[in-house]
Parts: structure tokens; sequence; C-alpha cells
């Protein structure tokens, strides 16, 4: 029994002491936890972009191709903050977005009146100065109502 | 005698393996993601337009193309992926040449454009021109994919 409890004594505990590394650990992870900022609250729109010079396949040749709808869009003072919107001259022309947005509402196809159809192409024109939210609101505004073939066209000088 | 007081106090340990495992698995999972976010989100104020039609970026191919902008929003370069490519002609050459690569390899790939809502469209232009050239030089035969990158009203009060 004595040489049992000598020999219990005797064999050393091989322990690993971790605590400073659980430490460091901890301090990393609350540092990342705070640190990083995760782009939540990130949407995108989708745009495919028209290739250039058109397709050289015609699906109907006796298909007329639509004029564009092109839509002016400018930031004027002060500060380019101001959005402007210009039609082409024979619309009303709106004053703001909602203006815009009830001129392209009401003028779809399927509202009694219907100049255009939902592919309808329009072109988004903006000047070389106008604000990347102009031209983003403008997109915005105008898928809002429905349409489908919206682009952007070379910045107009 | 009894064998309980033989062998001392008992002895209470918790058994701290699994929390450094998890803890290990999120500094690893916080050192990785907050690589990326610094390569791909550049600190900018994206767009925000009110009530937006935008949705969720798709779960797909993707490169992110950010307009860098200075303090006044205005652009200073371009940032494809990880390299950057200056303001001009020969910069936007550059990044089409990138483009090409990354079409080629990926033809499905759709191109996350990040701009600050105050740079101007002169910055921006030659950038989609050179998405559409580079699409056009692969020859692929559908028109380029791009997602332009906005940010919601609720990112914003955060």
């Amino acid at each position: 029994m004595i040489e049992h409890r000598k020999m219990e004594r005797k064999t050393p505990r091989v322990g690993l002491n971790l605590t400073p590394m659980i430490d460091v650990v901890f301090q990393l992870l609350i540092y990342f936890l705070l640190a990083t900022n995760f782009a939540l609250g990130e949407q995108v729109f989708r745009m495919d972009l028209p290739e250039r010079g058109g397709s050289s396949m015609i699906d109907d040749p006796f298909d007329i191709p639509e004029e564009p709808l092109r839509i002016r869009v400018l930031s004027t003072a002060p500060d380019r903050q101001t959005l402007s919107i210009n039609l082409q001259s024979q619309y009303p022309q709106p004053s703001d977005l909602s203006g815009l947005e009830r001129f392209l509402r009401d003028n779809r196809s399927g509202a009694e009146i219907g100049l255009f159809l939902e592919d309808h192409p329009i072109r988004i024109v903006p000047a070389p100065d106008t604000r990347w939210a102009h031209v983003v609101d403008v997109f915005n505004a105008v898928i809002r109502t429905g349409y489908r073939s919206v682009h952007f066209a070379d910045p107009e000088s | 005698m009894s064998h309980l007081h033989e062998r001392g106090p008992a002895r209470v340990e918790a058994n701290l393996t699994p929390m450094i495992d998890i803890t290990f698995l999120l500094v690893v999972f916080f050192v990785v993601v907050s690589t990326i976010s610094e390569v791909e989100s550049v600190d900018m104020e994206l767009p925000k337009p009110e009530p937006t039609a935008s949705a969720p970026p798709p779960e797909r191919t993707r490169s992110v193309l950010n307009v860098l902008p200075d303090d006044d929003g205005e652009a200073i370069g371009y940032r494809l992926n990880a390299t950057e490519y200056p303001l001009g002609e020969e910069g936007v050459e550059s990044l089409q040449s990138a483009l090409v690569v990354l079409l080629r390899s990926s033809p499905d790939l759709r191109i996350n454009l990040r701009a600050d809502r105050r740079t101007s469209q002169r910055h921006i232009a030659p950038v989609l021109n050179a998405i559409t050239e580079a699409n056009t030089r692969i020859g692929k035969g559908t028109p380029a994919r791009v997602n332009l990158v906005v940010v919601t009203r609720r990112m914003e009060i955060e």
C-alpha cells in the first residue's frame, strides 16, 4: 500500500498551461468582432450592357427598331446637389423623380394610354459631371415603373 | 480510513477544449473575411436610391470593381479585385485587358460596380465601356452583366 502511494506521488503531471493562449485568442476575437465591417445592406441593380454596334442577328426583317426614350440627367448647382431631368422635347418635362415615375407609369403599355411597351428601350444620358447618385436614382425610378430595357448612354457634354 | 480522503479534495475542472476549438474557428473566420472585405469593399458612400427596386446580390461568380474615391468623392483610380489601375486611357486599357482575362476564365462572371455617390459620370462611363469592350472581345455573344451596387436605408442607419 505504501509502495503504491509513493508511485502515485512520483508520477509527474505534464500539463500545458493554456491560459495565456486563450487570453490572446479572445483578444483577437474581440478585435475582429469590433473591427470587421460586413457589407450588410448592400444591394445591387442588375444591368446588361448592350454590345457594341448592336447584334448582327435579325429576328424579324420587318421589325422596325424602336427609337429609345432618352432621359437626360444633370446635377445642377449648388455643388451638383440638385437633380435635373429632361425628356425628349415631344414629351412633357417632369420636374422631379416622382414626376418622371408618374410619366413612365402612366404611359406604359397596359395603362390607359400606353405609349411604351415594358421592353421599350430607355437610355439614361448623363452629363460628364453628373453625380453617380443621380444616375442611379433615375435608373431606380425607371426600373420601379416596370421597364426592362434600361441602359446608360455615353455622357453628353 | 476512506478512499476519498486518501485521494484528497475533488478537483473540479471545466473541459475547455470545445470552447477553444470554436474560438479558433471564429478567429480564423474573421481573419479571412476581414481580408476579403478590405479588398472588395473600399470605404465609400454608395448611392442610396429610395424606395429602391434593387435586390440582394445573387450567389454566383462575381468580381468587384471599385471606383476609388478621394475625400470629396471624386475618382482617383480603379480597383478590380485587388489590383489598382490609374485614371486615364492607359489605366482603362489595362483594366480592360484584365477584364478580358477574367471573362475568358469564367464567362458567367458578373461585375459588381461600386462607386461613390458623388463621383462624376465622366469617371464611371469609361469603366462601363471597358466592360462592354472586354465582353465584345471575348466574343461571348451575350451582353456583359453588371451589378450596380447601392446601399439600403437600413445600412445607412447603422
